[in-house]
C-alpha cells in the first residue's frame, strides 16, 4: 500500500539457529545471561530532565543559558525555533505579508532545527525533549497495568491519521489565521508551564493523559501530534537511527511490547525480515527501550553507512 | 505484510481519518465562536502590548508565545497571557499597575530579542536614523563616539503602547490634596528607575518617599518627561496633571499612583 516492502520475506529461522538453543540454554537462562537492565531509559530521562531544567533555571536565575520555551529558545544566544508552531506561522504570514518582516534569527533558528533533527534522527525530539513524552511514558506503564489487570480494552487507530492532523491544523491556522494548534499543543503548554508559571490550561494535559490511561495508548503521541509528524517526515533519510541483526533475534517480541510505534519493528516477527539486516523506519523515536529490552542485542543505535564502512 | 495487525488498512484509515476531520473542524468551529465573541477586543486591543508591537490581528498570529519577551525584560513587566484570555493564550502583555515598562533597558531588548518581528524596529527606523544624523553633526568620530544611547533614547519617545488616561473623581491632585510616605505601601515588588536619579538602576518603588504639597508623583517619576504629562493649571490657579501627545504609555504613572484604586490609567492603542 505504501510502497514500502515489496520484497519477499527470507524464510524464517530453523530451530537450531535460535541464539538460545545455538547456545544450548533455556530462553529464561538466555535472558537472564544477557541482562536487559534500563541503561538507555536512563541516559535519556537525564538528557529529558536536564534539558528542560536547564530551561527553568535559566529563567529562574536569569541565566543566559537556554532562554525561552521549547516554542522558540536561545541556546547561549543561538535561536531555535519549533517547526510545526513556525510552519502555521510561516503560512498565514506568507498570505498576510508578514513574511517580510522576520528576522534573520527565526531563519537562522527555523533551518538550524531541521538540519539539527535530520542528522539526529527526526522524532529523536519526541522522546529525548518533549515533556509531554515523559509523562505519556508513565501513562502508558498504567494503562498497561490496567489492560493487564483485564479493567480496560485497548483501542489502536491508524497511525497515518497524523498526517491528516498535520494537515488540518495547517489548514485551520490558515483559515482562522490564529496559531490554532499552538492553543492545544501539549509541548508548549507544559513547557510554558514549568517556565512562566502553571495555569488553568494544565487541565487540559490531564484530560488527554486521563484519555490515554483509560482509553487509547499513547493516543496524543502515535495519532495525532502534528510536530511528531514533522519530525518523522523529516528523519525520513536521517544518518542516526536504530539498526537490527536478524542473526540474533530470537523473535520473543519483546521490543515490540514495550515500543511507542510497534509497526515500526515489523521485521522481528517471525518470518517477516527481508533481509539479514534492517533499519527502523523514520517513525522511529529512538527511545532506545527496545535496545535495553532485547535479550539478544539485535537492536542497536547506528549511524546508517558508517557501520558498514567500518 | 503483518501490518494489518497495526491498522494500516485502508477501512480503518478512512474510518479514523473521517472521525479526525470531525475533531478538526469542532476545534475549528470552536476557534471560529471565540474569534466572534472576542472580535470586539481584538479590535480595542484588551492588552497592553510590549513596546514596538505591530497591529493586533497580526500579532496574535505571528507571535509563536516563546517568551523570549519575558525572559530578556530586565525589570520582569511582561507577563504571558493565561487561558482565560481566551484566543490571546500565550501572548505577551504589560500589567502596568503591578510592574510598568520603565524604560531602564539598555535598548528594548524585548523588541530585539522577537523573532517573528510581532515587536519590530521599523516603527522606529526614521527616528532612529535622524537621531544618529543630529549625533553625527554635533560629534566627532573619535573614541567616545557612541550614539547608541541617542538613537535608543529617541525611539523609546516615540513607543506607542497607549495613552494615559486620568481619572479626575479620585485624583489627588483634583482635590487639591498632597501625598506623604510611599505611595504603594512596604510591600509592593515593583521597580522603577526615576528619571532625575541619575541612577542607571531600577529601584523598588517602596523606598521611595514623597512629601507632595500637592500630588505630582505621576509627573515626577514620568520617564519621558515634559513632552507627555505636565502639571497644568485647571483654572483658579490650581495645578492637575495633564496628559500631552508623547505619551508612550509605559504606565509608570499608573504604578506609582498613591490613591487604592489608580488615577490615572493606560489604554492601550487602537489599531
Amino acid at each position: 500500500m505504501f510502497g514500502k516492502n515489496n520484497k519477499t520475506p527470507l524464510p524464517a529461522k530453523k530451530k537450531e539457529d535460535i541464539p538460545y538453543i545455538k547456545e544450548g540454554i533455556s530462553f529464561k537462562d538466555w535472558k537472564a545471561k544477557n541482562g536487559s537492565g534500563h541503561k538507555w531509559r536512563t541516559i535519556r530521562w537525564s538528557v529529558l530532565i536536564g534539558i528542560n531544567l536547564l530551561f527553568i533555571l535559566s529563567f529562574m536565575f536569569d541565566l543566559s543559558l537556554l532562554e525561552g520555551s521549547l516554542s522558540g529558545s536561545r541556546l547561549f544566544g543561538f535561536y531555535l525555533m519549533d517547526p510545526f508552531n513556525s510552519l502555521q506561522m510561516l503560512i498565514i504570514s506568507a498570505y498576510t505579508g508578514h513574511i517580510k518582516f522576520l528576522t534573520m534569527n527565526f531563519v537562522i533558528g527555523f533551518l538550524t532545527i531541521f538540519i539539527f533533527y535530520f542528522l539526529m534522527g527526526g522524532r529523536t525530539f519526541c522522546s529525548w525533549i518533549c515533556p509531554y513524552h515523559f509523562l505519556a511514558e508513565w501513562g502508558e506503564k498504567l494503562h498497561n497495568y490496567l489492560v493487564k489487570k483485564k479493567k480496560i480494552k485497548e483501542h489502536t487507530y491508524n497511525i497515518y491519521l497524523r498526517y491528516v492532523f498535520w494537515a488540518g491544523f495547517l489548514i485551520l491556522a490558515f483559515v482562522t489565521q490564529q496559531l490554532v494548534f499552538e492553543d492545544v499543543n501539549p509541548i508548549g503548554i507544559l513547557s510554558r508551564a514549568m517556565i512562566y508559571g502553571p495555569g488553568l490550561i494544565l487541565l487540559w494535559i490531564l484530560a488527554l493523559i486521563t484519555f490515554e490511561i483509560v482509553y487509547s495508548k499513547r493516543f496524543w503521541c502515535r495519532y495525532v501530534c502534528p510536530v511528531g509528524a514533522t519530525w518523522s517526515l523529516v528523519g525520513k533519510a536521517s544518518p542516526f537511527g536504530v539498526k537490527f541483526e536478524l542473526d540474533k533475534c530470537a523473535h520473543c517480541l519483546d521490543c515490540q511490547k514495550v515500543c511507542l510505534v510497534p509497526h515500526e519493528l515489523w521485521f522481528v516477527e517471525k518470518g517477516k525480515a527481508t533481509d539479514k539486516r534492517h533499519d527502523v523506519g523514520s517513525d522511529c523515536t529512538r527511545c532506545g527501550l527496545c535496545i535495553d529490552a532485547c535479550p539478544g542485542n539485535a537492536l542497536g543505535y547506528t549511524i546508517k553507512g558508517w557501520d558498514r564502512i567500518l | 505484510m503483518g501490518k494489518n495487525d497495526y491498522n494500516l488498512n485502508r477501512r480503518q484509515f478512512l474510518k479514523s481519518g473521517a472521525i479526525a476531520v470531525g475533531a478538526l473542524a469542532a476545534v475549528g468551529a470552536g476557534v471560529g465562536y471565540l474569534q466572534k465573541v472576542t472580535a470586539e477586543s481584538r479590535i480595542n486591543q484588551k492588552f497592553l502590548r510590549p513596546p514596538g508591537a505591530i497591529d493586533e490581528s497580526t500579532f496574535i498570529y505571528g507571535c509563536i508565545k516563546c517568551g523570549l519577551c519575558v525572559q530578556i525584560c530586565p525589570v520582569q513587566a511582561i507577563k504571558l497571557a493565561g487561558i482565560k484570555d481566551g484566543l490571546a493564550y500565550g501572548t505577551p502583555y504589560i500589567d502596568v499597575r503591578e510592574q510598568a515598562c520603565d524604560f531602564s533597558c539598555d535598548s528594548m531588548q524585548c523588541v530585539e530579542t522577537c523573532p517573528t518581528a510581532v515587536l519590530n524596529f521599523v516603527q522606529f527606523k526614521d527616528v532612529g536614523e535622524k537621531a544618529i544624523e543630529e549625533y553625527d553633526a554635533t560629534h566627532k568620530r573619535d573614541e567616545n563616539y557612541n550614539p547608541f544611547p541617542v538613537q535608543i533614547l529617541a525611539m523609546k519617545s516615540i513607543v506607542k503602547m497607549g495613552v494615559a488616561k486620568l481619572k479626575p473623581e479620585s485624583c489627588l491632585a483634583f482635590q487639591g490634596k498632597g501625598f506623604k510616605g510611599s505611595p504603594r505601601g512596604s510591600s509592593f515588588k515593583g521597580v522603577n528607575r526615576s528619571p532625575y536619579s541619575g541612577d542607571l538602576k531600577a529601584t523598588p518603588v517602596h523606598d521611595k518617599v514623597y512629601d507632595e504639597k500637592i500630588c505630582d508623583i505621576c509627573v515626577k517619576e514620568c520617564p519621558i518627561g515634559d513632552t507627555a504629562i505636565v502639571m497644568a493649571d485647571a483654572g483658579s490657579g490650581k495645578m492637575v496633571p495633564k496628559v500631552l501627545d508623547g505619551c508612550t504609555g509605559c504606565g509608570v504613572c499608573v504604578m506609582v499612583c498613591p490613591t487604592e484604586e489608580p488615577s490615572i490609567i493606560v489604554e492601550p492603542v487602537k489599531s
